[in-house]
């Protein structure tokens, strides 16, 4: 039950999401991925992905347009 | 891990333009007020690159921006926000729940703003290639990665010319995949001309998709032509689809009176068929869906849930009294014979001082006579130990109230 961080701010999509796909696929069920984003569209993407392979998916708006994905690994 | 329990007066389904109205009006009404959002706050609205029709922006606005106003108008008003997505409701009775991955959401009314999600083509092989490998419902998202390639775009509504253009921008060719005829647009006339006109644009009539093809990322869509039923591989970088939205209506099943596609029904007060259950903009079955409509929507709802949480605070402290007994008397207004009879009441209060009596005017709202079971005035209805005990609807005099009020 790790819980990893991803710092993808400054990045516009698709970049956010195919480093999401990687990170999500080195860790275990039950691990924790925080990914810090700050562009729009990745808000669209970035947690769709997640949640159509199954993962749970929260998001904190840390600031004004400042968002940290958060996705537990579920499968 | 176990869910935490928080409680609110009003929970909003859904961040998108009725969503954030409805959030702005209850917010305003000093209710306590929750909007959980799946992704981006703004929803539909976001994806489109102008909004030129939304009254009082002669310049035009972009979605993003139009709806960050939304969301701290919202903000403004001490609404909450929630980013994650609904799992599970349960909307009949006085509490209401709504569940999400960590929390349940209990509230006193629910309102749905859940929208819609895009439509796929159904074609082989779609699943394999959705979102970053290749099919994409987001122009604005998607474009600047599509600079200087190829790419195909489906439909021939407003969205996907409108998309289309904005993605000649970025990509070299814009192959767009229309079903109808030669010339036959689904989209407004002016987008249809200048689309037409755009020598980066190239129209391919009469097809729809077959299957999609490519090793790790889609690299061909094979069209079909739809007279002819000759397949037609092409190459391309991505594909957008544009080919219009299902509402997000799973979760309500068995619950919700819907239409055949899965939008909820509502009256004009877009009241659903559980009391304290409203639904709002994309998702609810109706003529016109625009950022300007779902604001109307939005209003319609916030003010019904506040109207509807204040007739709760009432029926339970005053009409049913604490089980303490109850007389309530429910006229019209603008009905003079109805008017009349008031005196009487106030007559019987004074004479009565361990009775509660209670006057209420079915002109301004019918809310508490409905729960009543009464539709029309004037009527006295006589509670006691929180249940109705007797009726009269006809010949209210003085005599015939003393007698059912024992």
């Amino acid at each position: 039950m790790a819980e990893f961080t991803l710092d993808c701010l400054g990045e516009a999509c698709p970049v956010p999401l195919m480093k999401t796909e990687k990170k999500m696929s080195e860790l275990s069920v039950g691990d924790v991925l925080v990914v810090s984003i700050d562009h729009s569209c990745a808000m669209k993407n970035v947690p769709e992905w997640a949640r159509k392979q199954g993962h749970n998916v929260e998001i904190e708006e840390v600031d004004d347009g400042e968002w940290e994905i958060v996705i537990e690994k579920a499968k | 891990m176990e869910k935490k329990t928080l409680q609110y007066d009003v929970v909003i389904i859904g961040g998108g333009a009725a969503g954030l109205t409805a959030g702005i009006y209850c917010g305003r009404a000093k209710l306590k007020t929750l909007i959980i959002e799946k992704t981006l706050v703004g929803g539909l609205a976001t994806y489109t690159n102008e909004i030129e029709n939304y009254p009082g922006f002669p310049e035009g606005a972009t979605g993003l921006g139009l709806m960050d106003l939304f969301h701290k108008q919202a903000k403004k008003f001490g609404v909450d926000f929630k980013l994650t997505d609904v799992r599970s409701v349960s909307l009949e009775g006085n509490v209401k729940k709504v569940e999400t991955f960590r929390n349940i959401f209990e509230a006193k009314a629910v309102i749905i703003a859940s929208g819609g999600k895009p439509r796929l083509t159904g074609a082989k092989n779609e699943e394999l290639y959705l979102y970053d490998k290749g099919i994409s419902f987001c122009a604005t998202c998607d474009a600047a990665a599509n600079t200087g390639k190829t790419v195909m775009v489906i439909g021939s509504g407003d969205a996907a010319i409108e998309e289309g253009m904005f993605l000649t921008k970025f990509a070299d060719k814009v192959i767009v995949s229309v079903m109808h005829e030669n010339g036959k647009m689904d989209c407004n006339e002016i987008a249809k001309s200048q689309a037409l006109d755009n020598p980066k644009m190239e129209f391919m009539w009469n097809t729809v998709v077959d299957s999609f093809e490519g090793e790790e990322r889609l690299g061909t869509v094979v069209l079909k032509n739809v007279k002819t039923e000759e397949k037609i591989p092409v190459t391309v970088d991505s594909c957008f689809l544009f080919i219009g939205y299902l509402p997000n209506t799973e979760i309500f099943e068995g619950m919700l009176d819907m239409n055949r596609g899965g939008y909820l029904i509502t009256n004009e007060r877009m009241e659903s068929n559980i009391p304290g259950v409203y639904a709002v903009g994309d998702v609810r079955d109706k003529f016109l869906k625009q950022v300007a409509t779902a604001v109307g929507d939005g209003a319609v709802a916030g003010y019904g849930a506040e109207k509807y949480l204040s007739e709760c605070e009432i029926f339970e402290q005053q009409i049913l009294n604490e089980g303490k007994p109850s007389l309530v008397y429910i006229y019209n207004a603008v009905d003079a014979n109805s008017r009349e009879l008031l005196s009487i009441f106030k007559e019987f209060e004074q004479n009565h001082c361990d009775i509660r009596v209670s006057c209420i005017d079915i002109y301004k709202s019918d809310g508490l006579a409905k729960r009543l079971g009464v539709s029309n005035g004037p009527c006295a209805v006589w509670i006691k130990d929180c249940k109705i005990q007797k009726k009269i609807d006809s010949e209210i005099t003085k005599e015939q109230i003393e007698r059912i009020c024992i």
